[in-house]
Parts: structure tokens; sequence; C-alpha cells
């Protein structure tokens, strides 16, 4: 339980930063995307219980700020990170590097899920592709921005509470 | 032959057993949920917006003392004028309930104005939303129509306790009746995703073929009243091209909405009154 909520606090605030961000944003009709993000590091450093609860209730957070139906992202999140889970044994997953084009990889997939899922419903699903893949290219820059800061953070904050990570993800691997 | 290994398995199977077991779960269970980790998010949204009405408080108090009554000697002109606006507003009021009660026609006093702040913006690549700091403590109900100075801004979708969703008026998820201003004739207004860097748009169909807009001649269109959600009059952007449908039966055309919907930080919600607190006409 406690690997539990250290996994999902920097998950939290990360969402709500960039909630925040994005109002910041509105007024010049841009939005950012990090679902990506969200799922990398657990997925690649951290047993796949703890990991799997903490994109999942994650996924929940963001459900119930968005109109989509209640559990979308959770299980968009829980899918990429079962995908990445289970290829990161033949990886060098502490590497930087490899996290980051996990995210970009992973942030991709999802946003084009949900912009499959989403657009059926908007009345020029075709007039809407140039705002989604300008907002694409911004998330995915803005991604490889922050991404090395936010696995740090990740790290630091099991780090500062005693868990060792290399223990944690050998363990159920 | 090599032993199966189900360890590799594993993630995927707790996948499948997680969404099986999802697909399962009462509705109500589900509806707690999200209402629990909407609420959850609510103070640091709200916490955010205070903290930003305290920032613009600290640096209006860094404005010197002749900006000041610049500023106040300006308000004091508007004031004015809007005195004089008021009286005019006061003896339309008695004008209309005079003909309403002489003609015997329904009263439209059937709103609550309740201004409310903006906690968030919430302009995604899908879905265009504000969340606004008042809820179902001030009596705020789902469905009511949110306007401001500039006209509708959309409809409250979600009620929270002390907080409530907007669906904008150029998100898909709204639809309503509008007509051109002079014209009684109904179209169907939707909202469209805008360009990043541009301004909110919608679409509107079943135009009748004998209207022409232009960019340069841009209609006015003005909610219908129709679907008893908006009142009449309100205006929703400006027709700015119609072209006709690929049923030749009507036209289709895209509406500029007003580019300040995207820097909103007050709105007013029109609070539908219960019967009970609604005026009857004079006889």
């Amino acid at each position: 339980m406690p690997r539990l909520f250290l996994a999902l606090l920097p998950l939290v605030l990360l969402t709500l930063l960039v909630s925040q961000l994005n109002h910041a944003l509105a007024s010049w009709h841009v939005s950012l995307f990090v679902g990506g993000l969200l799922v990398v590091f657990t997925a690649l450093r951290l047993d796949f219980d703890t990991g799997f609860a903490a994109v999942f209730l994650t996924g929940l957070l963001c459900d119930a700020a968005a109109p989509v139906r209640f559990g979308t992202h959770a299980f968009l999140f829980a899918t990429a990170h079962t995908l990445i889970f289970s290829v990161r044994g033949r990886l060098p997953r502490d590497e930087t590097l490899v996290s980051l084009f996990f995210a970009l990889l992973a942030n991709l997939g999802i946003f084009i899920a949900l912009s499959l899922l989403l657009l059926a419903r908007s009345p020029l699903p075709f007039g809407s592709w140039p705002r989604l893949l300008s907002n694409l290219l911004c998330s995915q820059v803005f991604l490889a921005l922050v991404a090395p800061w936010f696995f740090a953070l990740q790290a630091r904050t099991f780090s500062l509470a005693g868990f060792e990570l290399r223990n944690t993800s050998r363990r159920h691997t | 032959m090599l032993p199966i290994r189900f360890d590799q398995a594993k993630p995927f199977l707790t996948l499948g057993l997680a969404l099986a077991a999802w697909l399962v779960l009462p509705v109500v269970v589900k509806s707690v949920l999200r209402v629990s980790f909407f609420e959850m998010q609510a103070p640091v949204d709200t916490a955010v917006s205070y903290t930003r009405d305290l920032q613009d408080f600290w640096a209006l108090r860094n404005h010197s003392k002749n900006e000041l009554i610049e500023a106040g000697r300006d308000l004091a002109r508007l004031n004015a004028s809007y005195e004089l606006k008021v009286q005019e507003n006061i003896e339309l009021h008695r004008d209309l309930a005079r003909l309403e009660a002489l003609l015997r026609l329904p009263s439209f006093e059937n709103y609550r104005a309740e201004p409310a702040r903006v906690v968030r913006r919430d302009f995604s690549s899908w879905w265009q939303r504000l969340i606004i700091r008042k809820g179902s403590n001030s009596g705020l109900t789902v469905g009511a129509p949110v306007i401001f100075t500039g006209g509708v801004v959309g409809r409250v979708s979600e009620v929270h306790a002390y907080t409530a969703v907007v669906d904008l008026i150029s998100s898909p998820e709204v639809r309503l009746a509008a007509t051109l201003e002079g014209d009684t004739r109904p179209i169907s207004y939707q909202g469209a995703l805008s360009a990043s860097f541009g301004p909110a748009r919608g679409v509107v169909e079943f135009v009748p073929l004998d209207v022409f807009a232009t960019p340069d001649h841009a209609k006015l269109l003005v909610t219908s009243g129709l679907g008893g959600v908006f009142p009449p009059g309100l205006i929703v952007g400006a027709l700015t091209n119609v072209n006709p449908s690929p049923d030749g039966l009507f036209k289709t055309g895209e509406v500029q909405l007003d580019p300040r919907l995207a820097e909103l930080t007050e709105v007013t919600v029109l609070v539908p009154l219960e019967p009970a607190e609604t005026k009857p006409p004079q006889p």
C-alpha cells in the first residue's frame, strides 16, 4: 500500500499540473496530453500490481474530469502499461532515453486511440485533424522536455521513502 | 518441448480480468466512483482559482493612487450610464408585464441569474468545458443555460457540491435550435472543435435555401427559444458562410463564435425557477 501511494503521488501531481497548464493555454486553443508519461515509469521500474493499480487509479481521475465513458482513460492507460511491462525484460529500462522513447510512443498510441473513440461525435470529424495534429505535436514536445524531470521525481519519491526500485522491480519479474 | 510459461501471460490475464470485472460492475458503483474522483480534484481547482484571485488582488494593489483615481472616475461615468439603462430597463419590464397581462401571454421571467467565477478551462482536442465555482450549494441544475456579455457560453452538464461543469457552445456535445436575427425559421446549431490558435466555431444545418452569408456579410445567429433550455434572442455567433447540403433541400454553414469565449473569467448561469418562484402575470 505505501508503494502504491508513492507511485500515485507524482502521477496525480502531474495530472493536476498539466490541467492548470491547459487552463493557461486555453486562450490559444492548445491543449497538452501526457497520458504516455503517466504509464512509462511505473511499467518499466515497478512491480506489475503496484504499477497497474497506480495507472488505473490515475486513469479514473482523468475520467472523472472528462466527458467520456467512465473507465476509458483507465483502461487505455492500463493497456499501455501492460504492453510496456511485457517487453521490459528485453530493455535497458534504467536508461532515461529508453523511458523517454516509450513515453512518446505510449502517448502517441493513447492519443490516437482516444481520438478514434471520441471524434465520431464531432460534426466535422475530418476538420478536427489539423487541431489534433497540432495538439499532438505540442504534447510530444512538452513530454520530451518534462519527461527526464518527471522520471527523476518519481525515482526520488521512492528513494526518499526508502524503497529500492531495482529490488522492487526484480521481485515480480 | 519447452514448458508453457504462464508468468508472461499474467499481465494480460490481469488486464482481461480487470476489464471483465469493470464491465459487470453496477452503474451505481461507477457513478459514485466518478463523483468521488471528481470531488477529490475539486478542492485543488478551487484553491488554485482563489490563489489566482489573490494574485490579481495583489497585482492591483501595486497600482499607483493616480491610476486608481482614474479608474474610479471611469467607473463613475460607467455607473451613471448604467443608471440610465436600469431606469429604461424597469420601464421596459413594466411595459412587457402590461402587454403580457393584456394578451394573456406566459411570462419569460423563468430564470434567476447566478454569476460564477471560472475555476478552470478545459479545451482539449476532443471537448471544450469550463469548471465554475458554484454548484448545488447555489441551486444550479443540470441543463441550465450559461451566458456572458457576448451571448451564450454553453450549458451546465454536471453539478457537484460547490463546482459545476459547463459544456461550452463550441463543444460537439452542445446542440441547440437557433434562428437568424429577424427570421423565425429554426436552424440546428452544433459546436465544432476549433483549430489551434484560431477562434472557436460551430456548424449549422437545415439553413433555408434563401439565406446567404459571407465573411464580409455575416448574419447574426441567436437562440430560438425552442427546446426550452435557452431563452430566445441570446447571441450564438455570426454565420459566415453557407453551402448547399448534399440533399439540396437545405444549406449547411459555419458559425464564428465570440473569441472571448476562450478567455472567460466570469459567467452567469440562468437557473430555472420553480413554478412557485415565478411571478404570475398581473391581471
